[in-house]
C-alpha cells in the first residue's frame, strides 16, 4: 500500500523542495538563537549538570510523539506504521543500509551511535550545530559541512556496500 | 510614533526571548516534522523523515553527483521523486546566516591548517557513522518518537560516545595542561 498524504502525489513532489527549505530556514533561525545542538546537551549534562540544551532534545522527542500521535489519529493512511514497535515490531525505520536482519541492524545502530556521540564531542558539536556555526562564520565547521558531504557520496558508493558484505560474510546479518 | 516602534521592539525582542530558549525549537521542530509527513508522504517515503542533518544532506549531495557525474547513487524516495530533494540543511544555511546577520553575530572564525584536516575528516566520518544507524541525532529523535526501538537503542550508543568522548577530551586538555 502506498501511503497517502494531506497532498496528492502530483502537487507534493512539487512542494517538498519548497516545504523543506522553509522548514529548514524556521530551523536555522531558532537553532542560531538557541545554540540547539543534541549531543552538546548530553555533554553539558554529564560535564556540568546543565538541563538547558538536554531539555531541548528531550522536547524533540516529545513534540515529535505528540506530533505523530495527533496527526496518526486524524489522518492514520499518512501514518502507516505509527506507532512503528506496535505495527512493526523490532525492525528498525528505514533509512540504514537495507538487506540486514535485526540483529545486524542493531550492531549498526551501536556502532554508528558510538562514533557520532564520541566525534560529536571532540569536535565539539553535532552535526545541527556545526551547519549553524558554519553560518556564523566558523571555518573550522565549514570544514565539518564539507567532510560530511564527501562522507555521503564515499559512504554511498563504497562503504555501506561493503559494511553489508563483511557484516553477511561474518554471518551476524 | 516612538510608542509605536517602543512596542514593535518589546515584540522582536520577546520573540527572542522564546527563539532562544531551546524548548521551543525541540517542540516546534518535532511537532513540524510530524506534519511534513502528512504533508508529503504521497511523494514518498521513508517515514519518520522531517528532518535529519545527515540523510538530508546525502540526498542534496548524492543528487547533485547523480545529476552531473551520471552516477546512480542511492538517495531517499522523497528526494528521487520529488523535483528537487528535501532542501533542510540548505534552508538550515540560510535561517542561520539571516539570523547571524540580524543580530550581529556574523564573525569570521579561523583555525589552524592541521585543525581544518581535523574538522574534515571528522565530517566525514561522522557521516558515515550516523548512516550506519540511519540518521544523525535529530533523526534518531524523531524515530524514538515515532516508536522505533532500534533508534533508541541508537540513541543509548549515542551517549554511550558522549561520555567516552569526555573522558577522552578531559585526557587531552590535561596532557596540554
Amino acid at each position: 500500500m502506498v501511503a497517502v498524504g494531506w497532498l496528492s502525489k502530483n502537487v507534493a513532489v512539487i512542494a517538498v523542495p519548497i516545504v523543506t527549505i522553509l522548514f529548514g530556514i524556521l530551523i536555522g533561525w531558532l537553532a542560531q538563537r538557541s545554540a540547539f545542538c543534541s549531543i552538546g546537551g548530553f555533554r553539558d549534562y554529564f560535564m556540568w549538570k546543565q538541563t538547558r540544551l538536554l531539555y531541548g532534545y528531550l522536547a524533540l522527542i516529545v513534540g515529535a510523539f505528540i506530533g505523530y500521535l495527533v496527526f496518526w489519529l486524524i489522518t492514520p493512511q499518512a501514518f502507516e506504521h505509527f506507532f512503528w514497535l506496535l505495527t512493526s515490531g523490532l525492525t528498525p525505520v528505514p533509512g540504514a543500509p537495507v538487506g540486514l536482519t535485526v540483529v545486524g541492524y542493531i550492531i549498526l545502530a551501536i556502532i554508528g551511535g558510538i562514533g557520532v556521540g564520541l566525534i560529536g564531542v571532540i569536535l565539539g558539536g553535532c552535526p545541527l550545530r556545526q551547519v549553524v556555526m558554519t553560518s556564523e562564520g566558523n571555518v573550522k565547521a565549514l570544514l565539518f559541512v564539507v567532510g560530511m558531504c564527501v562522507g555521503a557520496v564515499v559512504y554511498t558508493a563504497w562503504i555501506s556496500g561493503w559494511v553489508v558484505s563483511l557484516m553477511k560474510g561474518l554471518g551476524i546479518a | 510614533m516612538d510608542e509605536i516602534k517602543e512596542s514593535a521592539e518589546d515584540t522582536a525582542s520577546s520573540l527572542d526571548t522564546y527563539a532562544r530558549n531551546p524548548l521551543v525549537l525541540g517542540l516546534l521542530v518535532g511537532v513540524f516534522a510530524a506534519a511534513l509527513q502528512g504533508l508529503l508522504i504521497s511523494a514518498g517515503g521513508p517515514e519518520a523523515y522531517g528532518f535529519c542533518v545527515a540523510c538530508h544532506t546525502r540526498d542534496v549531495v548524492n543528487d547533485a553527483v547523480n545529476s552531473i557525474a551520471g552516477t546512480k547513487l542511492a538517495i531517499a524516495a522523497i528526494s528521487q521523486n520529488a523535483i528537487l530533494p528535501v532542501l533542510t540543511v540548505i534552508g538550515v544555511l540560510i535561517g542561520a546566516f539571516i539570523s547571524a546577520k540580524f543580530y550581529q553575530e556574523f564573525k569570521t572564525k579561523t583555525g589552524s591548517g592541521v585543525s581544518y584536516l581535523w574538522y574534515l575528516l571528522g565530517g566525514l566520518f561522522f557521516m558515515a557513522f550516523a548512516l550506519f544507524m540511519g540518521g544523525c541525532p535529530y533523526r534518531i529523535a524523531l524515530r524514538v518518537g515515532y516508536g522505533d526501538v532500534v533508534a533508541f537503542i541508537g540513541l543509548l550508543a549515542i551517549i554511550a560516545g558522549v561520555l567516552v568522548g569526555i573522558k577522552i577530551a578531559t585526557a587531552i586538555a590535561e596532557r596540554e595542561g
